[in-house]
């Protein structure tokens, strides 16, 4: 068995206000899968739905893989008055034996001990991107990762995911920004 | 829904002549009390309401554990259309109870534990009321309604214990299944009769009520476009 | 134990969430003598009364936001989706919250009460009645705050504060006694019965809660 994600027949409602219905996709190991669609159309509710937090209103969902899912979602997940390494701390990376390569390339390790309200929007992003570039699991779902990044940051982004892919692993992302690897398409 | 709406008319019709031949029984036909003369009369509103009140708790906490277990639409609509009438027929219970308090014990207010459990009661009732109103997402709404309903009744007996164990000024219960009644034969069947009635008044308008909540919450369902 | 420290960490940096609680009980028990008259025997009549409702709503202050800045910055989200185990870690969040501000107010209480009594005897029977009784507030309080976490305290006090008037009263009963030299132990073991089953039941219950609200 090569899928790591298996959907049938999705559908979602809010108050009977039908979202979306009617997805199915499987996901392989070693592939992308691109979510596209208009602003509201659902596709994070349907990437939430893949974590598992959302369950959808009729179809079946199965996610085989036994590692835990990383998830990059609209909110960053660190705290605005702890300084760097207390979140890195708090995501349970501090350990990492990549973490200062990650942090030399993003230019980070200089601000180790500043608070992250300091830092701008495109630093906090990419203090959360962390989590992905240190992840542990065959599953990255990624909503939207490159608002605030810089065309520098957004290639290092696109590299790692053709590594990881290369490694077997499942990439499942919505981007509104054009990202350059070779992955499939999923309209809603 | 369609043989409760058959059944509707009979409902209201009998249980509405049971409760005014009730009240005009116990109000004309019943002697005096003797110790507190024609004013104990307010029973056959006093005691059917707070009756009512606490078992419209009862109902909603089995329509709540129906929801979360099963997942059954319609029992979350019918927790929702009780609370609004749970809290005014405990507020009945209230204001009545205090008109009965004036001239027997000569206060509208005691701090006693079965008058303060009442108002607890009733708060609760708007609690839960303004919780599920408080959010956008009905079925968010729906589940927090129904674990509230849950903890909360959970809840109702233990403070009925613990008020009743910090203080008790109010008379016993009259009636109890276990004992023989503390009141007279004569109050007693009206008061029966009265009890009996405004159940079913109090069951005719959740019917009503719930029969709304499924309309507003299926309004796009085709069979309720086709109803209405 | 990592949860637990971490914990710690998020409460300790931010000082607003634990001194000002404190700070808050501290202002009640020093207001409170300025208004009855300066007479010992009135001052000692109600200060009990004081002490518990001062408890009861400075750690309804204090839990106030306890799940509201992990859930809007998206670090429940993330717990939610790593950690099979929510209940443990929302058990640990209160017991540190317990840990950072029921324990002083437990001890800052006790010393008004010794200081106002003048017997160092009560305070040895109030202190663990404090502790316990914080502790079933706390979580109490968290419930109502998981419940109406977007929605403002005030939803969640309405909703949370009927729930605890059992503990109220036996706050009350422990008082008298104490007073008349009854049956304390009896009381202190039913506050320990109660939160015992508490601890183990609203965990659970707020990560339903939670996960609802992350849906």
């Amino acid at each position: 068995m090569n899928a790591l994600v298996k959907a049938q027949n999705l559908s979602y409602k809010i108050n009977d206000k039908k979202l979306f219905q009617g997805i199915s996709f499987e996901l392989l190991k070693g592939k992308a899968l691109h979510i596209q669609g208009e602003n509201g159309s659902g596709k994070t509710t349907l990437l939430r739905m893949v974590c598992g937090l959302t369950k959808p209103t009729k179809g079946d969902l199965i996610t085989l893989t036994d590692k835990e899912v990383c998830f990059i979602g609209h909110k960053n997940a660190i705290k605005q008055y702890l300084n760097v390494e207390d979140n890195l701390a708090l995501m349970n990376l501090n350990n990492h034996h990549d973490l200062q390569k990650y942090l030399s390339v993003f230019d980070l390790d200089k601000s180790l001990d500043i608070n992250i309200a300091n830092l701008s929007f495109g630093q906090q992003k990419k203090i959360a991107l962390l989590r992905l570039f240190l992840n542990r699991s065959d599953l990255l779902i990624l909503d939207e990762p490159c608002v605030g990044l810089d065309t520098n940051s957004q290639e290092i982004l696109v590299d790692f995911l053709k590594k990881e892919l290369a490694n077997g692993k499942g990439i499942i992302y919505s981007s509104h920004i054009f990202l350059d690897f070779d992955s499939d398409s999923l309209g809603i | 829904m369609f043989q409760v709406n058959r059944a509707y008319p009979y409902i209201f019709y009998l249980s509405l002549i049971t409760y005014l031949l009730s009240i005009f029984w116990g109000l004309f036909l019943t002697p005096e009390d003797f110790v507190q003369g024609n004013s104990y009369r307010i029973i056959y509103l006093h005691v059917p309401a707070s009756f009512i009140s606490q078992s419209l708790y009862l109902a909603m906490a089995i329509a709540s554990a129906v929801y979360l277990i099963w997942k059954v639409k319609l029992s979350v609509y019918l927790v929702r259309s009780i609370a609004p009438i749970g809290a005014v027929t405990t507020f009945i219970a209230l204001i009545s109870g205090s008109i009965w308090g004036i001239p027997t014990w000569g206060t509208w207010w005691v701090w006693d534990a079965r008058i303060v459990s009442t108002l607890i009661l009733f708060i609760m009732y708007l609690g839960l009321i303004s919780l599920h109103d408080s959010f956008n997402n009905n079925e968010k709404a729906d589940k927090f309604l129904s674990i509230l309903v849950l903890v909360g009744s959970v809840n109702i007996p233990i403070i009925k214990m613990s008020v009743e164990w910090w203080s008790t000024l109010h008379q016993p219960a009259s009636i109890t299944l276990s004992e023989k009644p503390a009141i007279d034969l004569v109050m007693l069947y009206p008061l029966f009769g009265s009890i009996i009635g405004f159940t079913g008044l109090i069951a005719c308008l959740v019917i009503l009520s719930s029969k709304l909540q499924i309309i507003k919450r299926e309004k796009n369902k085709s069979w309720v476009k086709d109803y209405v | 134990m990592q949860v637990i420290k971490f914990e710690f960490l998020k409460l300790l940096k931010k000082s607003r969430g634990w001194l000002g609680p404190i700070l808050v009980f501290i202002l009640i028990m020093i207001a409170y003598p300025l208004t009855v008259e300066v007479s010992d025997v009135e001052l000692k009549q109600s200060f009990f009364s004081i002490l518990w409702i001062a408890a009861l709503l400075v750690i309804m202050l204090a839990t106030e936001d306890i799940f509201l800045e992990d859930f809007n910055d998206g670090t429940l989200e993330q717990y939610a989706i790593l950690q099979k185990n929510l209940s443990f870690i929302i058990g640990s969040k209160v017991f540190v919250y317990w840990l950072v501000i029921g324990v002083p107010i437990s001890i800052i209480g006790t010393i008004f009460c010794v200081g106002t009594t003048s017997q160092t005897a009560f305070g040895y029977q109030i202190l663990p009645v404090l502790l316990v009784s914080t502790y079933i507030f706390m979580n109490v309080f968290s419930f109502g705050n998981a419940l109406s976490l977007t929605k403002g305290s005030v939803l969640g006090t309405l909703v949370t504060l009927p729930l605890l008037l059992p503990i109220l009263i036996i706050l009350g009963k422990v008082v008298v006694a104490i007073n008349f030299d009854l049956n304390y132990s009896g009381f202190l073991l039913l506050l320990l019965g109660i939160l015992s089953i508490i601890i183990m039941i609203i965990p659970m219950i707020i990560s339903y809660i939670i996960r609802a609200h992350l849906e």
